[in-house]
């Protein structure tokens, strides 16, 4: 038998890698902007478009779906290849998924700033976007499996097995957290509501840093490491067994996001045991990489892409201890919605996914363009201040968080909150975002001088489009079959690898999201909690286009230090018309669960156009748009007849009656704020964001004045 | 000799700290006596070390005069003969532990077939990995029998409501022996300046915001006119602070400030009032005088619209 000539496919990696610098250095900047705009709130330019509750999802997205996912496909289109001896599948599919990814990405940037958003966090595109999400991942899953299916390599590499399970579970995650119902070209409300939206939601964000962040990135690893540190995978046994553990227990891991919350209890439990068991499965991949470059160490003080690809495993097992470190609800109770949650994931994503990706690029783009790197120097400068920036990034960010998480717990010993005014303890934390902001600014000159080098190293070389090789067809099978071990048999049929996976993660998911959604018991009603009006539902799409879930939360844990401060505790049976739920994820301001009702409709007025008139020091952006801006009352009917769709109790009929509710409503706001001598129309957005906040929590609060 | 006494300087300065504290309580805030004793504490900590490092040194020097040159010799062999044997052993520990193999084995590791040049080693799982997976499996299993099956361990609800209750002792408790219980009905109106100026920082950090800094109102009413919402009297004023009125937007304080606290403040208020204050806001509720009832105000004062 011949072996067969063949071409790699090198510039669709090529076109992935430039993507990826370019969509790199975007998204860090944009969250270099809002780091500054942190202590800096004016940084926003004072314009709608630039705040940080609307940009701060564009940060996200960026870094997460445009920089971590192009270099995704970067890797998985160089190593998958040569993996399976094939080029791949089909050109004209690899063509329509690197511009459709683009796409993606950029109507991301378009529709972020404009408000357009879901709400649900690294979710936050609207369903056109996710049905174009869907078509694009199928699009790479079939150019994958095609290129797979072709292969001249009997068995599936490691490598592989990461990206089967990396495809898989992405597609089901994606689909079941975007199951929302369209209002418009622009606008949708989730399906679900309350707790069962947070634990949907949770069980996707979690698992988008478990299948987007590491599955692949492990893959990568697998691939790219031996490559550079020429030495052979270090226990095959342990890619075996960390990598089903990883999955299998991954997924089930969601619900530590929301400990102390509203979420069932044992729901919350399954999440804290199955983080602390991911400690070995995560540090299995760090060991096997590590152990990799035994016998190798004297190459990694003179390589400067092992030396980040050292620095990367490392911060990849310090952020999978700390994980569930911090699910262990003792010590979440102290770290959820402060800066450490915040420093935990920029360890991983400038360690881990940024100095991979950024290792992978250095090794990759001279061989594609048959030279050598540019300048090692440049790029040995690149790894320093990298190393530094996320230091002087991590350091200030842990102070941070144990400060603020403390401050807000601490009582004096009258039994009263040491600091009950909020503000000061976001006083106490300004020094370290000034400082986060440095180690950010330290970080992205490294890019900055990365993009630079890599540019000098594709002008000085050619790019290989087409990089020959060869190999011999693979010959029908009917021998030494039986003499496999079941894994070794599994690795040779990938259909029934990719169904295996898909059974593994599905166990998880079914456990924990099938009694929250369909057994009611699970989440109590309450007869006193009635739907929004027709205004504070306006009020509240409002909110979620401005993006304030990013800094305030909904969710009071049940410590006295937060009912003390915020009022008595959230109820699941408070949330049942909230679609989607607002709980949040961080409290860079306090919590609004029970804000309606504590200061007056023109406190919020004047608060909302300049929060500093009314609390002095405040870092709140001016939200002054809103007084100018009109409220469109013509989507309100819609509005009314999707909520009834998704089982919300307004009377039949009551869309037609809608917008009357809503003038009334909004005219006895504009007149009590015309008491204050306010002079506002009752037809600004404004007035539906009081009405909203207003009503925040008041169905159940107890009603303690001087009046009664 | 020094050194001793230099030791004996920095405890009577640590000593002398608290005291210090204590006699000048507006000199210095209690945060920053603290950040002091700390670094104080280190410095000590610090200076120990060396101290001993110090000491160590003076003694390997006394050692090597007081031996000789040739019992040193034979001194110092035993001793990097020691120390390689416990570099071994420890070594061997380390490999098995790790499950480490020698280098020189590796050879026939190597497994069959090899992907775009990566080869793969047979090596085993490493004996502390498997031990950490089980111990967090055993981990896991425990906690779910903890707080689920045998319900030894309080969750969140049962904790939430044994920490109010161990809270609401210690408050008693607290208030029984201090002079901080006070509340609407034992409030007392007083002219003593040093509550005043306890009621003016007060105010000028929470009230003046939606009052004015002056009192002469914002979106809060004027307190310095003749007209009142809820009420005139020391008690009334307390009442509205302590309880706010939230549906006219003054939030609740009693979550936020002492009673002692809002009794100042409310005595700060009443002292303010005639003052006339630049840039007034009309006045709001009914006019009283300072003989007014001393009765909580008719219902109809509050209803204004």
């Amino acid at each position: 038998m011949q072996p067969e000539k063949f071409y790699y496919d090198n510039k669709i990696v090529r076109n992935f890698g430039i993507a990826t610098v370019i969509w790199g250095i975007i998204g860090m900047l944009v969250g270099l902007i809002i780091a500054i705009q942190l202590y800096r709130p004016e940084m926003n330019m004072g314009n709608q478009y630039t705040t940080f509750g609307r940009v701060r999802p564009l940060h996200t997205n960026a870094v997460i779906f445009a920089f971590v996912g192009n270099a995704i496909f970067m890797g998985v289109y160089y190593s998958l290849q040569r993996l399976m001896k094939a080029r791949m599948f089909s050109d004209t599919l690899s063509k329509l998924h690197f511009w459709g990814w683009q796409l993606i990405i950029v109507s991301a940037v378009v529709t972020l700033p404009l408000g357009i958003t879901t709400s649900h966090e690294y979710a936050e595109l609207e369903w056109p976007i996710d049905i174009l999400i869907t078509i694009v991942w199928v699009i790479f899953g079939i150019n994958m499996f095609g290129t797979i299916i072709k292969r001249r390599e009997r068995h599936i590499y490691v490598a592989v097995w990461f990206y089967i399970a990396t495809f898989v579970t992405v597609a089901v995650l994606h689909i079941v957290n975007s199951i929302e119902l369209p209002v418009s070209f622009t606008k949708s409300y989730m399906v679900f509501a309350g707790v069962q939206d947070a634990l949907v939601q949770w069980w996707y964000g979690h698992n988008a840093v478990a299948f987007f962040l590491t599955t692949p990135y492990l893959g990568m690893m697998y691939y790219f490491l031996p490559k550079m540190a020429n030495r052979p995978i270090y226990s095959y046994k342990l890619s075996i067994l960390h990598f089903w553990a990883l999955i299998f227990i991954y997924i089930w891991a969601g619900p530590h996001h929301l400990l102390y919350t509203t979420l069932p209890a044992w729901a919350q439990s399954l999440g804290v045991v199955f983080s602390v068991m991911l400690i070995a499965p995560s540090w299995g991949g760090m060991i096997n990489g590590l152990l990799t470059l035994r016998g190798a160490w004297d190459k990694v003080r003179d390589d400067v892409t092992l030396k980040f690809m050292v620095v990367g495993l490392t911060a990849y097992g310090m952020a999978t201890f700390e994980g569930p470190m911090l699910s262990l609800k003792q010590v979440n109770a102290i770290g959820h919605f402060t800066d450490w949650i915040i420093a935990h994931v920029h360890v991983g994503a400038l360690g881990w996914n940024g100095f991979l990706t950024f290792a992978i690029l250095y090794w990759l783009i001279p061989r594609i363009y048959k030279t050598e790197l540019y300048s090692k120097k440049l790029a040995s400068f690149h790894f320093w201040i990298g190393t530094l920036g996320i230091l002087f990034y991590a350091i200030p960010m842990y102070w941070s968080g144990f400060t603020q998480g403390l401050m807000w717990k601490e009582f004096t010993p009258e039994g009263m909150l040491k600091y009950p005014n909020f503000l000061e303890t976001t006083m106490r934390i300004i020094p370290m975002y000034v400082m986060r902001s440095i180690g950010g600014a330290l970080y992205l000159t490294g890019v900055f001088v990365m993009a630079y080098n890599l540019y000098k190293t594709a002008a000085q070389g050619k790019l290989v489009p087409d990089e020959a090789a060869e190999a011999m067809p693979l010959e029908r099978l009917d021998t030494h079959a039986a003499a496999e071990k079941w894994h070794r048999k599994l690795e040779r049929k990938p259909v029934l690898f990719l169904i295996a996976s898909l059974i593994v993660i599905l166990i998880g998911t079914f456990v924990e999201l099938m009694p929250t959604l369909t057994i009611s018991s699970n989440v109590p009603t309450i007869a006193s909690v009635k739907p929004y009006t027709p205004l504070e539902l306006q009020g509240r799409d409002i909110y979620i286009r401005e993006g304030c879930v990013n800094c305030h939360s909904q969710q009071i844990r049940p410590f006295r230090s937060e009912t003390e401060r915020y009022g008595e505790y959230s109820k699941a049976g408070e949330f049942v018309y909230d679609h989607p739920f607002l709980w949040g994820s961080k409290r860079t301001g306090p919590d609004l669960q029970r804000e309606g009702g504590k200061y007056g409709d023109s406190w919020h007025y004047n608060h909302l156009m300049d929060p500093r008139l009314m609390s002095p020091g405040s870092i709140m952006p001016n939200y002054d748009w809103l007084i100018k801006q009109k409220l469109d009352t013509t989507t309100t009917a819609t509005k009314i007849r999707a909520m009834q769709k998704l089982g919300v109790p307004y009377p039949a009929g009551y869309d037609r009656q809608a917008n009357h509710d809503l003038d009334v409503q909004a005219k006895s706001i504009a007149d009590n704020l015309a008491r204050d001598h306010i002079k506002v129309k009752s037809n600004k957005e404004i007035i539906a964001v009081i009405a909203y906040l207003q009503r925040l929590g008041t169905d159940i609060k107890a009603n303690k004045t001087a009046n009664n | 000799m020094k050194l001793k006494r230099y030791i004996l300087a920095m405890f009577l300065a640590v000593g002398a700290v608290p005291a210090f504290a204590e006699g000048n309580d507006g000199l210095l805030s209690g945060e920053t006596m603290n950040y002091i004793g700390y670094g104080t504490i280190v410095a000590m900590l610090l200076l120990f070390i060396g101290v001993m490092l110090v000491l160590l040194r003076t003694f390997k020097t006394l050692t090597r005069i007081l031996l000789g040159p040739e019992d040193l010799k034979e001194a110092e062999e035993e001793k990097l003969a020691a120390k390689s044997q416990r570099k071994a052993t420890r070594g061997n520990l380390v490999n098995k532990l790790m499950s480490l193999r020698p280098m020189s084995e590796e050879g026939s590791l190597i497994m069959e077939g090899e992907y775009d040049g990566i080869k793969e080693l047979n090596n085993p799982t490493p004996a502390w990995f498997m031990v950490l997976f089980y111990v967090t499996i055993a981990f896991g299993v425990g906690y779910l029998l903890v707080y689920h099956v045998f319900k030894s361990a309080p969750l969140q609800y049962e904790e939430y409501r044994n920490d109010m209750a161990a809270a609401a002792k210690e408050k008693a408790a607290m208030l029984a022996k201090s002079a901080n219980l006070v509340d609407e009905n034992t409030v007392k109106l007083t002219t003593d300046p040093a509550v005043l100026a306890n009621g003016k920082s007060v105010f000028t950090t929470r009230c003046a915001p939606c009052h004015g800094d002056h009192g002469q109102g914002v979106v809060g009413p004027n307190l310095t006119d003749d007209y009142w919402l809820h009420g005139n009297t020391i008690k009334d004023v307390f009442k509205t602070i302590e309880y706010g009125v939230p549906s006219k937007g003054m939030p609740t304080w009693e979550s936020q400030l002492t009673p002692v606290q809002i009794s100042d403040v409310a005595n700060y208020v009443k002292s303010i009032h005639g003052t006339n204050p630049a840039n007034p806001k009309e006045p709001q509720g009914t006019k009283m005088t300072e003989a007014g009832p001393a009765a909580p105000a008719p219902k109809t004062a509050m209803k204004i619209k």
